[in-house]
């Protein structure tokens, strides 16, 4: 009947550890738990050594430094070579733990800010703000859709409005902007709870897939 | 009146048991409620399904982690399953590092499956001529901008040191404008970085699925067609696996299938709580306020 696989065994005893956090604390939830972080921060290390930084940077720089030099020009002309320099940037995250030199820590997250917003502001600007205001009046203005699709257009475009009228704090919310608010409030709970339905079958799901294990991997009582 | 009030001082060990026998009770009875696939996840499966067979490959960047695999994994083998069986051509990549051994196990299982049914070479899944597995690479939104260029430039090589071209299938494959459809399953907000720079910037078609926390972010890209369908969870993924074996591209087990009776269940219990909790709540108000004007 139960699992003749050890290291099933490990991770169904650990499951019931964790699972056992339910009951009250107790030192089994403790060690699972310490496991459990020493083990993925292990993991997660020799995954980005092997998977990022072994084929990306240390294995072309390395070609680039033993490469015979008569072929392939001098070695500053070597795009392979100039990996050090992103390299060296990334290393400038350790001057954090320096008191001295924590400073030079902006200079890595001031190039990937810059290089972030640089790659993605007109793209975003396209996709979060143009796209969406041309979806929401284009549905509410689609006559010839006519029926639910216009009504759904026009319940969207009347939620868009009233929500972003909530987020307008340079008038006080009196009169007319006060009534638009208070609809938008409305709407926002109604997201709220559509979220909150979504994030509670995203939990179930996962206690789904350890019981699923316990029962069909560790157990066999369901196939 | 007391009942509520009891209610209010139950120990919260009592409702983690029923939760626990919410879900065990169905995953044992397997009840078989009645699926119904929803609109997004029909559209997903509706636009492989209207890819030419060995034509230009579909593209499954597989981004998630093994603490995400109930909801994403089963997506992606129903997905897989769905693109070999009809002879759609594969190509399977991740941005995440844990990702990598998951698509790959994911993809070998499936690739076994089709091969030891298979009564010809024709019919088997052979890899450079249905399928690549490209393996991880790190950079996000860089690997994206580089595949709309040539992919070539993110990938020169798949992820075990073939070059490209010695792939038949990725002979003709340049861009985005050779992938008639990106299919992103993630966790995190990698789906939201695929509709910005492959949808928005080079005009890819994106489908996809996320877990159900982060779906609900999704459904404003869903509605202004920036997205071509979305598989919200274990739901999306019971729907990819119902329509398969409706469809009869896929006779396996439904894996998320199995857990949307739980599913149901644990939130109709769910939904009950919620019920009693308030109706518990405005009837003590209501007293505290009646016993208030007594005094």
């Amino acid at each position: 009947m139960f699992s003749h696989d050890i290291w099933v065994w490990i991770a169904a005893v650990l499951t019931l550890a964790i699972f056992s956090f339910l009951y009250k604390e107790n030192p089994f939830y403790r060690f699972a738990e310490y496991l459990f972080v020493g083990m993925s921060a292990g993991y997660g290390l020799a995954r980005v050594w092997n998977n990022a930084l072994v084929p990306n940077f240390i294995n072309p720089f390395w070609a680039a430094l033993t490469a015979e030099r008569g072929a392939t020009g001098p070695l500053l002309a070597d795009p392979r070579f100039w990996l050090i320099v992103p390299a060296l940037l990334g290393l400038l995250y350790i001057c954090r733990f320096i008191p001295s030199l924590s400073h030079l820590i902006l200079v890595p997250i001031a190039i990937g800010l810059g290089l972030g917003s640089g790659m993605g502001l007109a793209a975003i600007i396209q996709t979060d703000i143009i796209k969406q205001m041309q979806s929401a009046i284009g549905d509410a203005s689609n006559v010839a859709a006519g029926g639910w699709p216009l009504v759904w257009g026009i319940v969207s475009l009347v939620g868009v409005l009233t929500t972003l009228s909530y987020f307008f704090f340079s008038r006080e919310h009196k009169g007319a902007l006060k009534y638009s608010a208070n609809i938008g409030i409305w709407f926002l709970m109604v997201g709220f709870g559509a979220s909150f339905g979504n994030t509670v079958m995203g939990r179930v799901s996962l206690l789904i897939g350890r019981v699923q294990f316990l029962l069909t991997d560790w157990i066999h009582v369901i196939r | 009146m007391k009942f509520f009030q009891k209610l209010s001082q139950i120990d919260r060990r009592w409702i983690y048991l029923l939760v626990a026998l919410a879900v065990i009770v169905p995953l044992m009875a397997r009840m078989g409620l009645p699926d119904a696939p929803g609109k997004y996840s029909l559209q997903l499966f509706d636009a492989v399904d209207r890819i030419p067979p060995r034509s230009q490959p579909v593209l499954i960047s597989a981004d998630y982690s093994p603490s995400m695999m109930p909801e994403l994994h089963p997506m992606f083998m129903a997905m897989a399953r769905h693109c070999l069986a009809r002879k759609v051509r594969l190509m399977v990549m991740t941005l995440d590092p844990t990702g990598a051994g998951l698509a790959e196990n994911g993809l070998r299982q499936i690739t076994d499956e089709i091969n030891a049914r298979a009564g010809s070479a024709a019919d088997s899944a052979v890899y450079g001529r249905d399928y690549v597995f490209l393996g991880y690479k790190p950079g996000t939104a860089i690997v994206m901008m580089s595949i709309g260029e040539n992919i070539r430039q993110a990938y020169p090589a798949d992820a075990y040191g073939t070059p490209l071209d010695s792939l038949p299938m990725m002979r003709d494959v340049r861009n985005y404008a050779d992938i008639p459809l990106v299919n992103c399953i993630a966790g995190s907000a990698v789906l939201n970085y695929w509709i910005v720079y492959a949808g928005a910037r080079y005009r890819a078609r994106v489908g996809g699925g996320s877990t159900a926390v982060s779906s609900a972010d999704y459904y404003p890209f869903l509605q202004s067609g920036q997205m071509v369908g979305l598989l919200n969870g274990m739901k999306g993924a019971s729907d990819y696996e119902f329509l398969n074996q409706q469809r009869g591209y896929s006779s396996a087990p439904r894996v998320a299938g199995k857990g949307m009776d739980a599913v149901s269940i644990v939130h109709l219990l769910i939904m009950g709580f919620i019920v009693l909790g308030n109706v518990g709540y405005f009837v003590t108000k209501k007293s505290a306020q009646q016993k208030a004007g007594e005094e």
